[in-house]
């Protein structure tokens, strides 16, 4: 993988845990602070609600205030006899009632009785001191205030209509009444109650104050935003919670877990609740009589799906700009690693041109970081790689032409050497016969001391005359015109023979044996002359260097389409140090009990280049003291694609 | 041998020669000579030799070598039969690219020797030559 699929791989990586984090994070944040924050407007919005619900109370108490100080009632309530009085304070009263939308107004004695009823009017003296607004004004002369629980024996005596109306938003013969009781004084002296109230029972209008006040009556995807419901007890008896078919659900129950922490321990409860249709955040108050007993339940419900859509705008927006970020970072960076990393990229192309033998390329260095002295070290490199190339290529050529003439002097060298050897050869020649025809006595006695002397100058000829056959040889091998031109030879015939009958003198003055145990029909493709070559030296070595006495043995045999063939001969053989270097140019191994046997040092290197040339190979083996025996090979048939070499 | 064996020798090496002949006559030949080939076979009919040493290369003026000689030799009827030895400093095959055998139609020659010659060697092969 490249280094920038890698970073980039990196980044994503990067980014993504951090999105996902700060996605999980965001949204658990904004989730808690919603519903907390819903939690806590519920709590003002029920807050609001007691204000709302109890300003009625107040301008309730204000009136009847001002009721109380009419000089026509206060009489009325000291000399409730005249009748005439009454029916002008109940007038009075009937159309205060009327006008100010109430459903009673009564008069009470000090007693707790009834003494006037505006509306029905006619049923009066009933007792109403357990009523706790009536208790409380008669015990601290005072006025009071608040919701009341009617039984239905009060609410039938407060008005049969009025039963009929509990019924109609509740089913239950009771009622709850909010209103106000003021004292009725004279000089100081209590004489009586006055108390006005609305049934809370199917009127709606507290309720849809506060939703109007709180929630303006909004609707949020067809659902109320919010809403208001009184509870007495745990029956819903005013409410703007509207049942599925559009009716307001007066008339059904609160929950049993509100019920039981609501009514019974008196505490309010804050939660979610499932209303009709939806999730609302919720809160339940108690509603307390005077006396603080828990009558009944005051309900806001805030709708979830607002504070929860909410939430997910804030979520969106944040994560919306937290993405944003990371995408914007994710291009910054990316353009970073591009802009650091495509110097790398130019430099691996580089490299690769250059390993590629383009030693002219250059990298454009544009930055002064690293990267940039990497750039323009690889530069020098490269600029120290094609001057080195250019020296090398120099001094190549310079050996080239060098070892051309070398090649040219030693051409010269061998071919004046050839040339010297050849005119070397007539006078030897008849050197030879002439110094060895006075020696072996032809032309007459020769005296001991004479032969001696004659015997040295006709060695040291013998010596001259190896040396030219063997330059001659070596010449012609160096200017490569030593080229076998192969046949089928039958080598004890043709070539070891001769060459034995040749060497029988020397043999038979050092007393030797010759043991040949060659075949008569083997044979080697090879070229005679040159095999002749091979097999002069080896014997002639054989002889010179052999024991007196001792044995030469010849043998041949063939072997996987070659030829192989032993020259072996009893003597004092080569160390096994000095073995390696018999096949050397000019090697001689000095040997002191032959010293008088000094070879021309070429005889064993013309037969290793001779043997070479026929694709075939040869080595000696020693036992210093003991024998020497060289090994070599010949192919035995011609090759395929070998042109036959028809000799005439 | 009652009559003394005579011996043409051709050769264009004059110590050659000198040597051959000192030799040969001392060991009881009749010896004559020659430095061009043409001129051993005009030798050669007016000499009647027993045998006839030959050169091979010779220097000089252009002319038939020593086994161009033997042939003609070989085919003159008053020279047919004798014998002939090819003594040569010719290194065989290097210097010629041809098969060095005696042989009846190319080289109609007793032997083929190759200088330097030991004199054993050589009364050895002439011996052999003439008893033939």
């Amino acid at each position: 993988m490249k280094l920038r699929t890698k970073t980039n791989i990196g980044i994503l990586l990067v980014f993504c845990i951090l999105a996902i984090s700060t996605g999980v994070v965001t949204f658990r944040w904004h989730t808690n602070h919603a519903i907390k924050g819903a939690e806590n407007r519920v709590r003002l919005y029920i807050k609001a609600a007691w204000e709302i619900y109890n300003s009625k109370t107040d301008r309730i108490q204000f009136a009847l205030l001002v009721l109380a100080e009419d000089d026509k009632l206060k009489n009325f309530m000291l000399d409730r006899r005249s009748t005439d009085l009454r029916a002008i304070v109940l007038e009075q009263l009937e159309r205060v009632r009327r006008e100010q939308n109430m459903d009673i107004l009564n008069l009470v004695d000090t007693k707790g009785r009834v003494v006037l009823r505006t509306r029905n009017a006619g049923v009066r003296g009933d007792d109403v001191s357990n009523d706790p607004m009536i208790r409380l004004v008669l015990k601290d002369r005072r006025r009071s205030g608040g919701t009341v629980l009617f039984d239905s024996g009060r609410l039938q005596t407060e008005g049969e209509d009025l039963v009929r109306l509990a019924k109609l938003y509740g089913g239950e013969s009771g009622a709850m009444m909010t209103g106000a009781a003021v004292p009725v004084k004279h000089n100081g002296r209590l004489i009586g109650v006055i108390q006005m109230g609305n049934l809370l029972n199917g009127s709606v209008e507290k309720v849809d104050r506060i939703r109007d006040s709180l929630f303006e009556n909004q609707r949020y995807n067809g659902k109320p935003v919010g809403t208001a419901t009184v509870f007495m007890r745990d029956l819903r008896i005013s409410t703007n919670v509207l049942n599925q078919d559009g009716t307001r659900a007066t008339g059904t129950r609160a929950s049993g877990e509100v019920a039981e922490r609501v009514l019974k321990n008196g505490r309010s409860w804050t939660g979610r609740a499932w209303v009709v249709n939806a999730w609302y955040l919720s809160q339940y108050d108690p509603i307390r009589d005077p006396d603080g007993q828990v009558i009944g339940m005051l309900y806001i419900g805030s709708l979830e799906q607002r504070y929860l859509d909410e939430r997910s705008r804030a979520v969106l927006l944040n994560l919306g700009v937290v993405f944003g970020g990371m995408l914007l970072a994710v291009v910054v960076f990316y353009l970073i690693i591009r802009t650091i990393l495509s110097p790398v990229h130019r430099l691996y192309q580089a490299t690769r041109k250059l390993s590629a033998g383009d030693l002219t390329h250059r990298i454009d260095v544009r930055s002064n970081d690293e990267i940039g002295e990497l750039s323009d070290s690889f530069n020098h490199m490269a600029e120290q790689l094609l001057k080195d190339q250019k020296e090398i290529q120099e001094s190549h050529a310079q050996l080239e032409e060098r070892n051309e003439e070398l090649h040219t002097t030693n051409r010269n060298y061998m071919e004046m050497l050839g040339f010297v050897s050849h005119e070397f050869k007539a006078p030897l020649g008849s050197a030879i016969l002439g110094l060895y025809s006075v020696k072996d006595g032809y032309l007459g006695p020769v005296s001991e001391s004479q032969t001696r002397v004659l015997g040295s100058v006709a060695h040291s000829l013998d010596y001259l005359n190896d040396m030219v056959k063997h330059y001659l040889d070596l010449s012609r091998l160096e200017k490569g015109e030593l080229r076998p031109h192969r046949r089928t030879v039958r080598i004890k015939a043709e070539v070891v023979e001769p060459i034995l009958s040749g060497l029988r003198p020397a043999v038979e003055e050092k007393q030797m044996v010759v043991t040949s145990c060659l075949a008569d029909d083997l044979t080697a493709n090879a070229d005679p002359s040159l095999l002749r070559i091979v097999y002069e030296n080896l014997l002639s070595n054989a002889v010179r260097y052999g024991r007196e006495g001792g044995s030469i043995q010849l043998a041949g045999k063939r072997r996987n389409g070659t030829v192989e063939l032993v020259v072996y001969n009893d003597g004092d053989g080569v160390p096994a140090d000095k073995i390696n270097r018999l096949f050397k140019k000019f090697s001689r191994i000095d040997n002191i009990r032959n010293a008088r046997e000094k070879g021309t040092g070429l005889g064993l290197f013309i037969c290793k280049e001779i043997i070479d040339q026929h694709g075939g190979s040869i080595n000696a083996e020693s036992e210093e003291g003991q024998w020497t025996k060289f090994t070599f090979t010949l192919p035995a048939e011609a090759s395929v694609g070998q042109p036959l070499q028809q000799v005439q | 041998m009652n009559k003394k064996a005579k011996i043409l020798v051709v050769d264009d090496d004059v110590q050659h020669v000198d040597t051959v002949r000192t030799l040969l006559e001392n060991v009881g030949y009749e010896v004559d000579y020659a430095y061009r080939p043409e001129k051993g076979i005009e030798k050669a009919k007016a000499f009647k030799p027993d045998l006839i040493i030959l050169d091979v290369m010779f220097a000089g003026p252009p002319g038939p070598d020593g086994v161009e000689t033997s042939r003609k030799l070989n085919e003159d009827p008053d020279l047919r039969g004798i014998p002939i030895i090819i003594l040569s400093g010719v290194r065989k095959v290097l210097d010629l690219p041809f098969k060095l055998q005696p042989d009846e139609q190319w080289m109609p020659v007793k032997a083929f020797l190759e200088k330097p010659i030991k004199p054993d060697k050589l009364l050895a092969e002439i011996s052999s030559a003439l008893e033939k």
